[in-house]
C-alpha cells in the first residue's frame, strides 16, 4: 500500500461487511416467512423485511465500491487522495443516514414514514429498491457528489490510467442514473419505463464497468501481467457490456405497456449480454495462467476467479434462460426471476467487493502482502461455503420457479398463486437451509480476519 | 526490420488488420445473423403480410444502393493496394471516394425512409415494417459508423500516419467496411427481393 | 504487423460502440414515449387513479405483490386482480379492508393498512385502470 490516504478504504469495507451481515439476517427472516407465513407478523411484515434486505444490499455494495475506489484511485493516479477528511466525513454521513433509514423502515409503518419524511413534497417512495424517503435519496446524491469530487480531483492531479478512467466512468454513470429515481410520474407505464434506467442501466450497465475496473486492478496486482494487456481486455469487455446491455434494457419492456417491438429488440440484444461475462471468465483465467508471479494472497486470486465464473453463471447463463420474450411471457415475475437475481448479484457484485476486501485488507493492516496460511484457509472455506450454498439457493429457487410457472402460468388448468406457493414449499425450506449455510460462510469470512494475525506472512510459493 | 518474405508469411497467417476488430466484426455478424434468422421465422409465419408490404418497397433504390456499396468496397480495396505500395495520398483519395459513396447510400436510403414516414409507417405499423425498419436502420447506422472509420483512416493516411510497412489501420478500416457491405448484400435480397 | 492487438483500438471501439448504442436507445425511447398514449390508458388517469397510485406507493404494496410482473413474489400479481375478482372494485376494497390485524395463523399475512374509504376507492380504481393497460396480453391467464 503506497499512499497513506488509501487507508480510508478500511472503514468503508468494515461497514460493508457489517451491513452485509444485516442483509443476510433479514434474508433469512424472509426465507422463513415464505414457509411460516406469519413469522414476526405484524411487527416485521414481509415487505419491511424485504426492503431492509434489498436496501442493505445496495448500500453495502455502494460502501464497497467507494472503499474500492478510495484504495485504487490513489495507487493508480500515483498521488494521495484529494481529501481523506472528506472521505471520512462522507463515510459517517452515509452510514448514519443509512442506519436511520433502516430504523425508519422497522420502527414505524411505511405510510407513517412517508408522512414523517415529507414524501408528499416530492413523492419518490414506494417503488422496489427505491423505498428510501426522498430526503435519504437527496442525502445519497450529496454523498455521491462528494465522493465523485474527491476521487475525480485525485485522478485529475495524477496519472490517468485506463483502469481509473473506466472506474470513474462507471461511478459517474451510477450517480447520474440514480437521478432517475426522483422521476415518479403518475402514469405507471412511464414510471416503470424510467425506473429501469436506474435498475437495468446500473446492474447491466455502469456497474459492470466498475466490476471490470476492480477485477482488472486486482489481476494486475496479483498476476503481474502487463498492464497494457489487461487494460486492453478491459476495454473490449466493457465495450461488449454496453453494446449488448443498452438496447438489452428492452428485455424489461416486454409486458409493461411499451410497444411490442421491444420483444424483438430486447430479446436479440439481451441474449448477447452473457458475452462480456464469458469474456471476463476467459480473461481472468488467462491472466492467472499467464502470471509472472505467485502472489501470496491465494484467497484474493480465488475470489477474483470465482467472481468471473459466478457472474457468468448467475448473470449470464441464468439471465439468458429467461430473457427471450417467448420464454419470459411465462416466467415473468416468478421464482425464476428470484433465482437469477440472487446468483447474479452475488456472483458479480458481492464477490467483486469481497475480492477487493480480500486483496486490500492485509495490506491496510500492515501485513506483507497476504494473511497467514491459517487465515487464508479459513477465508477460502468461507468462499466455498458461500459460493456453493448460493448455487444451491439458486437451484432450489429455479426448481420452485419451474413448478410455479408450469402450475400457474403454462398448464391448461392454471392454479391460483397461493395454492401453487403451498405446493412448492419444499423448495423454499431447502432454500432456507442453504441460506443458513451461506450465513455460516459469511460468519467464517468475518472470523478469518481475526485469526493468525501474529503468524508470519505467507511465503511466496 | 523485417524481410519482405517474413512480412508476407506473417500476413498469410493472420487475418488482415487488428485482431480486436475481427472479434467485433464476428459479434456484429452474429447480431445480424440472429436478426435474419428471426426475420425468416417471422416471415414464414406471416407470408402474406410480408409479401404484401415487400411489394411496397422501392426495389430500384435498393438495387442502386447495392451497386453503390459494392463500388465503395472496390474503392476501399484500391485504397489498401495503394498504401501497400506506399502511396499514402492515393490511398486517402480512394478512401474519401468510398466515403462519398457511403454518403450517397445514406441519401438514397434516407429518401426511402422519408417516403415511408410520410406515408405514416413506423416501427409499430406491422411485423414486416418492424423487421424492415429495424434491419435497415441498424445497417444504416453501421454505414455511418463505417464512414467515420473511413474518414479517420483517410485523415491519418493524408498526414503520413501509414506507410508500406505499417498500414494495419487501413486494413482494419477496410475490413469493417467490407463487413458493412456484406451485410447489405444479404439484407437486400432477403428483405427486398425474395418472396 | 498483422494481428497486433492494441489498447487504443479497443478503447475506440468502446467509445464508438457505446455512443452508437446510446444514440439508438435514445431514438427508440423517444419513439416508445410517442407510442405510449395508444397503449397506456392515460386517458383514464383521473385524480382518483392518481391518488390510488399514491396509496399503492405509500403502503409499499410492491413489497409483497407484483404489478405487471414487477415487484415481490410473496403475494399474488395485482395487475389483473380487477379481472380476477370478476371486474369488481367492491371485491378489491373488501379484501383489503378485511385483513385481520394479527394476521392469519401460520399463513402468509397481509397487514391491515387502516385505509380510509377514499383511499380504498382510489387504490381499487388504480388497479382497475392498471388492468386496462395494453401490456401485450400479459399475464398468460387469470391467475397472474
Amino acid at each position: 500500500m503506497k499512499y497513506q490516504s488509501q487507508l480510508v478504504a478500511k472503514p468503508y469495507f468494515i461497514a460493508a461487511i457489517g451491513l452485509f451481515i444485516g442483509q443476510i439476517i433479514f434474508g433469512l427472516i424472509m426465507g422463513l416467512q415464505y414457509v411460516v407465513g406469519d413469522f414476526l407478523f405484524p411487527e416485521i411484515p414481509f415487505n419491511v423485511a424485504r426492503m431492509v434486505h434489498t436496501n442493505l444490499l445496495i448500500v453495502w455494495l455502494l460502501f464497497g465500491f467507494m472503499g474500492a475506489s478510495y484504495y485504487m484511485v490513489p495507487e493508480e493516479s500515483e498521488t494521495e487522495l484529494h481529501s481523506p477528511k472528506l472521505a471520512l466525513a462522507l463515510f459517517w454521513i452515509f452510514l448514519v443516514a443509512g442506519a436511520l433509514t433502516i430504523v425508519g423502515y422497522l420502527a414505524v409503518p411505511y405510510a407513517t414514514l412517508a408522512e414523517m419524511t415529507g414524501n408528499d413534497l416530492l413523492p419518490t417512495m414506494g417503488r422496489e429498491f427505491l423505498e428510501q424517503p426522498t430526503i435519504t435519496k437527496i442525502g445519497i446524491v450529496v454523498v455521491a457528489l462528494g465522493f465523485l469530487y474527491n476521487v475525480g480531483m485525485t485522478v485529475l492531479k495524477g496519472r490517468k490510467t485506463s483502469i481509473s478512467l473506466v472506474l470513474m466512468t462507471g461511478l459517474v454513470g451510477l450517480a447520474v442514473l440514480f437521478l432517475f429515481s426522483f422521476y415518479n410520474p403518475t402514469n405507471l407505464v412511464l414510471d416503470k419505463m424510467f425506473w429501469w434506467y436506474v435498475v437495468h442501466l446500473w446492474v447491466e450497465g455502469v456497474w459492470e464497468l466498475i466490476l471490470g475496473a476492480i477485477l482488472a486492478f486486482v489481476l494486475i496486482k496479483t498476476t503481474g501481467v502487463d498492464r497494457e494487456v489487461i487494460e486492453k481486455w478491459l476495454y473490449v469487455i466493457i465495450a461488449m457490456t454496453l453494446i449488448t446491455g443498452i438496447i438489452g434494457t428492452g428485455h424489461h419492456y416486454y409486458w409493461i405497456g411499451t410497444p411490442e417491438y421491444w420483444q424483438l429488440l430486447g430479446s436479440v440484444f439481451s441474449a448477447l449480454e452473457p458475452i462480456p461475462f464469458f469474456m471476463m471468465t476467459v480473461f481472468a483465467f488467462n491472466m492467472v495462467n499467464k502470471r509472472r508471479r505467485d502472489h501470496p494472497n491465494r484467497a484474493a486470486v480465488l475470489w477474483a476467479l470465482g467472481t468471473a465464473v459466478m457472474a457468468f453463471l448467475g448473470a449470464g447463463v441464468w439471465g439468458f434462460l429467461h430473457t427471450l420474450s417467448p420464454v419470459n411471457y411465462y416466467t415473468h415475475g416468478s421464482q425464476i426471476t428470484a433465482a437469477h437475481g440472487h446468483m447474479a448479484f452475488y456472483g458479480a457484485y458481492v464477490m467483486i467487493v469481497l475480492t477487493m476486501i480480500s486483496y486490500t485488507m492485509p495490506l491496510m493492516r500492515g501485513r506483507a502482502a497476504a494473511n497467514s496460511n491459517r487465515s487464508q484457509v479459513v477465508e477460502m472455506w468461507s468462499f466455498w461455503l458461500m459460493t456453493v450454498s448460493m448455487v444451491f439457493i439458486t437451484l432450489f429457487l429455479t426448481g420452485a420457479g419451474i413448478l410455479q410457472v408450469y402450475l400457474q402460468r403454462y398448464s391448461d388448468a392454471p392454479q391460483a398463486f397461493m395454492v401453487v406457493q403451498e405446493k412448492i414449499e419444499l423448495f423454499y425450506w431447502m432454500r432456507e437451509y442453504a441460506g443458513l449455510v451461506f450465513l455460516t460462510g459469511l460468519l467464517l469470512y468475518v472470523v478469518s480476519f481475526f485469526i493468525g494475525g501474529k503468524e508470519p506472512a505467507q511465503q511466496n510459493a | 526490420m523485417y524481410s519482405t518474405t517474413a512480412v508476407i508469411e506473417q500476413r498469410q497467417d493472420a487475418p488482415p488488420g487488428d485482431l480486436a476488430i475481427w472479434f467485433f466484426i464476428l459479434a456484429e455478424l452474429l447480431v445480424f445473423a440472429v436478426l435474419f434468422v428471426v426475420y425468416a421465422v417471422a416471415r414464414r409465419n406471416n407470408i402474406e403480410l410480408f409479401d404484401l408490404h415487400q411489394q411496397q418497397l422501392d426495389r430500384s433504390s435498393g438495387l442502386a444502393n447495392t451497386l453503390v456499396l459494392i463500388t465503395s468496397s472496390y474503392f476501399v480495396m484500391r485504397a489498401v493496394a495503394a498504401i501497400r505500395d506506399g502511396r499514402a495520398h492515393l490511398c486517402s483519395r480512394w478512401l474519401w471516394g468510398a466515403f462519398a459513396l457511403g454518403f450517397l447510400f445514406l441519401l438514397i436510403k434516407g429518401a426511402e425512409y422519408q417516403h415511408h414516414f410520410a406515408a405514416g409507417i413506423t416501427l409499430r405499423s406491422n411485423d414486416f415494417y418492424l423487421f424492415y425498419l429495424s434491419l435497415t436502420f441498424f445497417h444504416f447506422m453501421h454505414v455511418v459508423m463505417g464512414m467515420v472509420i473511413l474518414a479517420a483512416v483517410a485523415f491519418k493516411a493524408q498526414h503520413g500516419g501509414y506507410s508500406a510497412t505499417d498500414y494495419t489501420g487501413v486494413e482494419t478500416g477496410a475490413s469493417y467496411w467490407h463487413m458493412v457491405d456484406l451485410v447489405w448484400l444479404i439484407l437486400f435480397p432477403l428483405v427486398y427481393v425474395m418472396h | 504487423m498483422s494481428g497486433t492487438f492494441t489498447k487504443s483500438m479497443a478503447r475506440n471501439i468502446f467509445i464508438g460502440g457505446s455512443a452508437f448504442f446510446v444514440f439508438l436507445f435514445l431514438a427508440l425511447s423517444l419513439d416508445t414515449v410517442r407510442a405510449l398514449p395508444d397503449r397506456d390508458n392515460r386517458q383514464n388517469i383521473t385524480e382518483q387513479v392518481a391518488l390510488g397510485k399514491k396509496v399503492w406507493e405509500d403502503n409499499n404494496c410492491i413489497g409483497c405483490h407484483t404489478l405487471m410482473g414487477e415487484g415481490a413474489y410473496f403475494a399474488p400479481e395485482l395487475g389483473n386482480v380487477y379481472d380476477r375478482y370478476g371486474k369488481s372494485t367492491v371485491a378489491i376494497k373488501a379484501f383489503i379492508s378485511s385483513r385481520p390485524v394479527e394476521g392469519i395463523p401460520g399463513r402468509r399475512s397481509m397487514p391491515q393498512f387502516n385505509l380510509s374509504e377514499k383511499e380504498l376507492d382510489a387504490v381499487a380504481e388504480f388497479l382497475k385502470w392498471t388492468s386496462e393497460i395494453d401490456d401485450s396480453n400479459w399475464p398468460p391467464n387469470i391467475q397472474g
